[in-house]
């Protein structure tokens, strides 16, 4: 007697596949949303090392190959940059950033936000309002920021 | 021995056109489709442009305000945003899996809702690598002749 079970197969088939393909899209989603809170994490907390002149964290959170261009068009290097920093050459007093938009591209991530940074010039505060984009690569694990572009908006007070 | 000749024949005749219009992802590309860019704006090719950039597109002009690809090809489109001149440089690429971030300079005189501007900038352009060619999926200007710093 022989057992026919092609008719049977095919649903079980389907919803396995669909069972799969739910639980790897879960998945994908889960990751997703870990990745943008890791890296969302990472900016803020580098907006914060910027104001506590942490050489520390800064040196964990920004890539080697770092360009940085200032809204006035200033480039530094990870290694001036922080060196800007730590000397008070460079000194941020306040920093309010608002992330706007994150976008990944494999091992690379973009942000687009905008900040509020009161910097202090000569011993006078003076605040600028800046949108900014930011690119970040993940090496060894972790991400780390690898350019900054920013410039100032329309409502800076620092033009 | 025909099934072989057979699937060679159609392996070959579905990789020419890849073949014929790959590019390598590499440097010099990501520069040339910077600087391709440049030259489709200033000739307001919204046909090349449509190539170029891609559909997730965001471009952040020098005063920090953002717009989309259709925005930005519209405003060609239109003429509301005319180039009168485009000269640009890339200064540095750097490569990743499936992008590349360039820095480069950029002189530009445009004229934007009726009002002629002349700039000098510095620009981050992010490309994306899409099936199989550069895409400008992020564009970011700073000024170089503001006077106060910070």
């Amino acid at each position: 007697m022989k057992m026919r079970r092609t008719k049977p197969r095919f649903p079980a088939l389907v919803l396995a596949t669909f069972a799969a393909a739910t639980m790897i899209s879960g998945i994908s989603f889960a990751k997703d949303d870990a990745r943008d809170a890791t890296l969302r994490a990472a900016e803020l907390k580098r907006f914060e090392a910027n104001v506590n002149a942490d050489a520390k964290v800064l040196g964990e959170l920004l890539d080697d190959g770092l360009e940085y261009v200032h809204s006035n068009g200033e480039l530094d290097s990870k290694q001036s940059f922080i060196d800007s920093l730590t000397s008070g050459r460079r000194d941020y007093a306040k920093s309010e950033a608002s992330i706007e938009t994150i976008r990944f591209f494999g091992d690379t991530a973009i942000i687009r936000g905008k900040a509020r940074v009161t910097v202090i010039d000569q011993g006078t505060p003076r605040e600028l309002h800046i949108g900014y984009t930011d690119v970040w690569v993940l090496k060894d694990k972790q991400w780390r920021m690898t350019a900054w572009r920013s410039a100032r908006l329309p409502d800076s007070p620092v033009k | 021995m025909r099934n072989s000749a057979r699937l060679v024949a159609l392996l070959a005749l579905c990789c020419a056109p890849s073949l014929l219009f790959a590019a390598d992802r590499d440097e010099a590309s990501a520069r040339a489709a910077v600087l391709a860019r440049f030259d489709a704006a200033l000739h307001a090719d919204t046909a090349r442009l449509d190539r170029l950039l891609a559909d997730d597109l965001d471009y952040c002009n020098f005063q920090g305000e953002c717009s989309t690809k259709a925005d930005y090809i519209g405003e060609v489109k239109s003429g509301a945003l005319k180039y009168k001149s485009i000269e640009g440089q890339v200064d540095e690429v750097k490569l990743f899996a499936d992008s590349a971030a360039v820095r480069g300079r950029v002189s530009a005189t445009a004229t934007r809702g009726g009002v002629e501007r002349s700039i000098r900038a510095t620009y981050l352009a992010v490309l994306a690598w899409r099936d199989g060619r550069w895409q400008l999926t992020n564009w970011h200007t700073t000024l170089l002749d503001l006077k106060q710093t910070p």
